[in-house]
């Protein structure tokens, strides 16, 4: 039992992750003057190395009310669009630089773009390899990593070495176990509530999160309870930038137990390692070649898709829903194995696709729809 | 074709069908008897080093030439509207999912499809949309899956991606002699790259010869003529027939002869042709007199592998291929054309389905308008789908175009 002061301690931890995810990093001048923010994109981009250097990443995201920027075509996802189109009025301008990571054909243009428009200093980009099996694939990821590392550090005018990375890690592997505690309370919170307190730890400082969640993941616990009735669901997709799906779909009695989204739990995910390497650099970027791939990459042909079916498995998920975001290429692709598998599996799936993260009438009676049909 | 009557077709054309046409014929039988033989068939993309296939006698068919092909018989429509009730959406690569139509409905097909794979050799130096594609060919003729990942260059090419690229042709390399139970024979390679180079020289320098005012050669000259550097590319074959169009293109710079009936304007056009309506497209440009005389796409397979040891010429040669290159390279491309082909103009496609091609048009436009002074137009299309294709919107954009440049 925790006592008045844990309570109403780790209640005041929640509203402050929670406020926080709905700001994405809005207020972040005013809350954290001292720090320094540096924006990033995709989870492949190694925040170990930002922090190293000694700066916070912030995952940039869409926000809303987004234009169309000249720069872009319409047929272009959301997310490039809308990014730069707060990029371009000076959104960003406090920000210590931004982390591409090459990703789809989508980023690797923004990238070029931000670059051309934004800033052409404080801009850079990662390549981690595509086939993260291949031969010399560890090698080459760990050089693109050192590469970014020294980057950081002439960016921030800071000198990282081994103990500043191997500290960053600890702070990441708090971070992720911590997430992961989460992760496993998720059939017994609120959607909504989880996607909002996992978001909230890519947009604020990290020691802040570790500390909120740490006071808040007692509360939580207590409060958590069993779906009753609920429809059981797995979600898979990219960036989703607030919670409305997961709102959406706990009114509409569903509950999602298990979370493949790119800000989801995909972002926090610890996978086993195999072994702590001797080089620092390379148990680092180990993980993020263990980690259950997104449809950019590949590590096999089937192993997104054993993942999934694992994952709605053990959280006893009945079915599925692909959510992808207008013109985002990879995921539509994906979208296609994943239903056949997943159905072929037994898990019933739903493909929808979305503007934005954004859902409004026409997702909620297909979602209706499809959650009555459980 | 009312809408060809323009278009002054070269003498070589003949030829250049005869060539495809033996091409696609020798690539159904080899469905029949290169299996028995150890030489089995793959399907690559445009831009994998085919000449280290060929190396092992294997014989390669390109999905996204025939998906030209489809587009120019006016098949893609209904490939793509079959891989859309497959659960694929309208907005990916056109070639790519008639492509996947023609695997799931061969029937609505031109030849009924392409004769089915032994295996499919994917390349990242063009697009993400390549390893997509070929997982789903993978999965659905369920053989093996080869991709070389050519990492993007932000900047230059760097040791540490030539040594990954290197690492996986090693990789390719042994798996090649298990699949057909050859030896690799360095010596070969180097014969096949070779063969290529001179190709691809050949390509290089009747594409020069568009420098010439007027240019012997208009845009759909470089778009038809360019099949065999893409699809027979390190064969004896493609040398020869390069090394007659040259001779026929020379032969028009020395008579100072027109691709067009008169040329007035100079034009370089970027991204790929609008297969889809390409003779009625282009005509809108030549019946004014404007030509293009050079272009990014076909440009594309006029890299030579350099001398050297023949697999690391290879990775650099496949990993700086210009899609896999940052705008500014881009851009610079575009600038060094026009000052070099004395263009008036450029005009970009924005295609839909390309998207590394397209995202960044606009801000190399602004670049390259800014170096050269020089005006760029964009025009959205589809470079296979026709359905993205909207003829009066686009009449209106290229006739002001060409008004701004006739003034
Ligand atoms: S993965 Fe999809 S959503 Fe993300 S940037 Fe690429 S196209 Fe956009
Ligand atoms: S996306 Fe572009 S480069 Fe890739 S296959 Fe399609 S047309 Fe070719």
């Amino acid at each position: 039992m925790l006592n008045m002061d844990q309570k109403f301690k780790g209640i005041d931890q929640i509203d402050l992750l929670i406020d926080e995810a709905g700001l994405n990093g809005d207020k972040r001048r005013e809350r954290y003057p001292d720090r320094k923010f540096y924006g990033f994109f995709c989870s492949y981009l190694p925040e170990e190395l930002v922090l190293a250097a000694g700066m916070q990443p912030l995952r940039l995201f869409p926000s809303s009310l987004q234009g169309t920027p000249a720069e872009l075509p319409a047929y272009c996802c959301s997310l490039a669009k809308g990014t730069l189109s707060l990029a371009k009025p000076g959104t960003y301008d406090d920000l210590a630089g931004y982390g591409f990571v090459h990703t789809c054909d989508t980023m690797q243009c923004l990238g070029g773009i931000w670059k051309d428009i934004v800033s052409q200093d404080k801009t850079y980009m990662i390549v981690p390899p595509v086939m993260l099996g291949a031969p010399g694939a560890d090698k080459y990821f760990r050089i693109e990593a050192e590469n970014l590392l020294f980057a950081l550090g002439q960016l921030n005018k800071s000198n990282p070495g081994n103990s500043e990375v191997a500290a960053a890690l600890k702070l990441c592997r708090q971070v992720r176990q911590l997430a992961g505690e989460l992760d496993q309370l998720r059939p017994m919170l609120p959607s909504q509530l989880v996607s909002a307190l996992l978001r909230a730890g890519q947009v604020m400082p990290r020691e802040e999160y570790v500390s909120a969640l740490q006071n808040a993941l007692p509360v939580l616990k207590e409060k958590a309870e069993e779906a009753g009735a609920r429809k059981k669901l797995l979600v898979t997709g990219a960036v989703l930038e607030n919670d409305s799906f997961f709102s959406m779909v706990e009114e509409l009695g569903g509950r999602v137990v298990a979370d493949d989204t790119c800000t989801g739990y995909r972002h926090f995910i610890e996978p086993p390692i195999k072994e702590e390497t001797e080089n620092l650099m390379q148990t680092l970027i180990n993980r993020y070649i263990e980690m259950p791939p997104c449809p950019c990459r590949n590590r096999g042909l089937d192993t997104r898709l054993n993942y999934l079916e694992s994952l709605a498995r053990r959280r006893g998920a009945a079915a599925a829903i692909i959510l992808i975001r207008k013109y985002c290429d990879p995921h539509a692709w994906d979208a296609v194995p994943l239903a056949k598998g997943l159905r072929d599996a037994g898990i019933q799936v739903l493909v929808m696709e979305l503007e934005g993260a954004g859902v409004g009438g026409q997702e909620r009676t297909r979602l209706q729809a499809f959650i009555e049909s459980l | 074709m009312g809408q060809q009557r323009r278009y002054k077709q070269l003498e070589s054309t003949a030829q250049l069908k005869k060539l495809i046409t033996r091409y696609y014929a020798l690539s159904r039988y080899h469905r029949l008897w290169g299996r028995p033989l150890k030489r089995p068939l793959a399907w690559v993309t445009s831009g994998a080093p085919v000449e280290l296939l060929r190396a092992f006698k294997i014989h390669s068919v390109y999905p996204e030439q025939y998906g030209a092909l489809c587009s120019t018989s006016k098949a893609t429509l209904g490939l793509c509207q079959e891989a859309e009730a497959a659960g694929y959406s309208p907005d990916l690569c056109s070639y790519a999912t008639s492509n996947i139509g023609s695997v799931l409905k061969a029937d609505i097909a031109p030849m009924k499809g392409l004769p089915k794979p032994d295996l499919v050799v994917a390349c990242n130096n063009i697009c993400g949309t390549v390893l997509k594609w070929y997982e789903a060919l993978a999965r659905h003729f369920q053989v093996p899956l080869i991709v070389i990942d050519t990492p993007f260059l932000t900047g230059d090419m760097t040791d540490h991606a030539k040594e990954y690229v290197l690492e996986q042709f090693k990789d390719l390399i042994s798996q090649m002699e298990k699949l057909t139970g050859r030896n690799f024979n360095p010596g070969e390679l180097g014969k096949i790259s070779d063969l290529s180079n001179e190709a691809v020289g050949l390509w290089k320098e009747i594409r020069g010869l568009c420098r010439a005012k007027p240019s012997p050669l208009n845009g759909p000259d470089l778009f038809i003529h360019m099949a065999p550097i893409v699809v027979l590319r390190g064969t004896r074959e493609a040398a020869d027939y390069y090394r007659l169009l040259k001779d026929e293109v020379k032969k028009r710079v020395e008579r100072e002869e027109s691709a067009l009936e008169e040329e007035k304007i100079r034009l370089v056009w970027d991204n790929i042709a609008i297969w889809s309506n390409m003779f009625k497209f282009f005509k809108m440009f030549s019946e004014r007199g404007a030509c293009f005389v050079t272009d990014t796409y076909t440009g594309g397979w006029s890299m030579e592998i350099a001398p050297g040891d023949p697999l690391e010429s290879l990775a650099a040669t496949y990993t700086e291929v210009f899609l896999n290159r940052s705008p500014e390279f881009r851009a610079k491309q575009i600038i060094d054309l026009i000052k070099e082909f004395k263009a008036d103009g450029f005009v970009m496609h924005s295609n839909r389905s390309c998207k590394p091609y397209s995202l960044v048009q606009e801000v190399i436009r602004k670049r390259v308008m800014q170096e050269t002074g020089v005006p760029g137009l964009v025009v959205e299309a589809d470079m296979a789908d026709p359905r993205a294709f909207a003829e009066e919107p686009i009449r209106n954009r290229v006739q002001a175009f060409l008004e701004t440049l006739s003034d």
